[in-house]
Parts: C-alpha cells; sequence; structure tokens
C-alpha cells in the first residue's frame, strides 16, 4: 500500500466521522462538510452550467438537500458519490430550464462510420494551438455549451473531474457501458468542432 | 482501403474512444494505428481535444463572497 492510498483511507475514516456526526445535526460537522465540498461543488456545477451565477444558484441548492436529506444518507456509500449526484442533477435541472442545451446530439456517427475516405487533418501536433490563442478557446468553450446534456454530464464527470467510469455511471445512475458511449460521443463531437475550425482556419 | 479498416479493430479503436485514452490498449489496435494513418490522426486529435479541455477547465478557488452567502443560507454562518 502506497502513501497516498494510506492518506486516502485516513481522510475517507476522518470524512465519515463528519458524516456520521452530521446526520445527527451536529452543525460543527455540517459546516466542516460545507469546507469539504463547496469548492469541489462550486467547479462541477460551473462546468456543467459554463456560468458563475448559475452555479452559485447550484450550489446553495446542494447544500440545502444535504442539510435536508443528510440524516436519509446511507453510511455504507460513499458521501462523494451521493452529494455529487444532487449537485450533477440540480445542474442539470437548471440546465434544461434555461434551455442552454437546445442543440440535442442524439445521433452522431461514430468513429466507424464515414471516416474511412476522408483525409484527415492533423492539427493535434500543431504549436500553435494553445489556449493562449483565445480564438481556440472560445470555440472550444462554445463547443462545450453546445454538447447535450447527457454528454456533457458525462464529459465533465470524466475527462475534467477524472472520476472513474463506474462513480460516472453511480453519479447519473446509467450502466458502465452507457458512460462510455456517451463520453466517446462527446469526445468526438468536441473534436469534430475543433477539426472544423482548423479546416477554416487553413 | 477496406482492408486497412478491419470491422472488429475500427469498432476497438472507437471503444478506446470512450475509454482511458492513456491506457495502454490491445496490441491489435496499437498494430492498427501504427499501419493506418487516417485512423491514427483521428486518435491523437481526439486525444488533443481532452486535453484542451482539461487545461481550459482548470480548478477555480471559491470566491469568499460566495462562500459567505453559502453559509449565511444555511445558516452555518457561526459555525465554520
Amino acid at each position: 500500500m502506497n502513501n497516498s492510498s494510506i492518506s486516502n483511507r485516513a481522510g475517507d475514516k476522518a470524512e465519515s466521522i463528519i458524516v456520521r456526526k452530521a446526520r445527527q445535526g451536529d452543525q460543527q460537522a455540517l459546516a466542516e462538510l460545507v469546507t469539504l465540498y463547496s469548492e469541489r461543488i462550486y467547479n462541477l456545477a460551473l462546468r456543467i452550467l459554463r456560468n458563475k451565477e448559475d452555479a452559485e444558484d447550484v450550489l446553495q441548492e446542494t447544500f440545502m438537500t444535504v442539510l435536508e436529506k443528510i440524516s436519509t444518507f446511507d453510511e455504507r456509500s460513499a458521501f462523494f458519490t451521493w452529494i455529487y449526484r444532487i449537485a450533477t442533477n440540480a445542474s442539470l435541472m437548471k440546465l434544461r430550464r434555461k434551455k442552454i442545451a437546445s442543440t440535442e446530439y442524439l445521433d452522431h456517427p461514430d468513429f466507424e462510420q464515414g471516416r474511412e475516405n476522408k483525409i484527415l487533418q492533423d492539427w493535434s501536433r500543431n504549436p500553435a494551438l494553445t489556449l493562449d490563442d483565445q480564438e481556440v478557446k472560445k470555440v472550444l468553450d462554445q463547443a462545450i455549451n453546445d454538447l447535450a446534456e447527457i454528454y456533457r454530464a458525462v464529459f465533465v464527470l470524466r475527462d475534467i473531474e477524472d472520476l472513474s467510469i463506474r462513480d460516472t455511471a453511480k453519479i447519473l445512475d446509467i450502466s458502465e457501458e452507457n458512460v462510455k458511449i456517451r463520453l466517446r460521443r462527446a469526445r468526438i463531437f468536441l473534436r469534430d468542432r475543433l477539426s472544423e475550425y482548423f479546416s477554416e482556419r487553413v | 482501403m477496406s482492408h486497412h479498416h478491419p470491422e472488429e479493430v475500427i469498432k476497438k479503436v472507437c471503444e478506446q474512444l470512450g475509454e482511458d485514452l492513456e491506457a495502454p490498449f490491445c496490441k491489435e489496435v496499437t498494430d492498427h494505428l501504427k499501419e493506418c494513418p487516417n485512423c491514427r490522426i483521428y486518435f491523437d486529435t481526439v486525444k488533443k481535444t481532452v486535453v484542451l479541455c482539461r487545461e481550459m477547465e482548470e480548478q477555480q478557488h471559491l470566491p469568499a463572497e460566495v462562500r459567505q452567502r453559502l453559509m449565511k443560507v444555511l445558516r452555518l454562518d457561526r459555525k465554520a
């Protein structure tokens, strides 16, 4: 066992003690949970909603739900999966209400279709391709914004938050296979948008 | 061109695009990417896209006023 897994275990144990106290209504423990998770939840909501005010709304909504329902939280499951599920659902609800995700992208063809006869441009090693280029940043930001919610949530949890396929599936309450399919489509969608931009630029 | 793209191999390349892109994948896929420039380019550009997105979405600090408002809404402002 390495040092980081020992410290993770110690961290998990400390966290489960805080969660147990919070379940019993200990205000200090609840405040500690807010300190532990507020930044992560704010970032998660910001990444899904791409707007600071909306992210703050979701942050508040998430913790209000936590305070209201923590007595029903099953301690055998991971607290982080539980709170992430609450925050992800709140973010997706907000997206739906605001109809930001108006572009549904359900039938995106996967790699195996329609690629064989196309000559592809390799921009992956282009040294000019950095985020210092504001235009690249704008294209990428718009592309993520255009991702339909079912793909955006998987992409954010898996590729940006770096969660495992298993945890992503648990949080979204979908199968692991479905996580892989949605992730693949999200990645291909974003890649194709960048590629369009580069062909126009050339 | 179809001999460069055996269906089963393409299916695996495709599946890999939904997996951890840094993970060592099966020999069949590696061999195919070595000999098929189009698949290699596709794979590399998907990988580069993910790297750029990660860079763009770097972790932001929780603004102090956002935290203050949160604690107030939760009525935990005297406990923190």
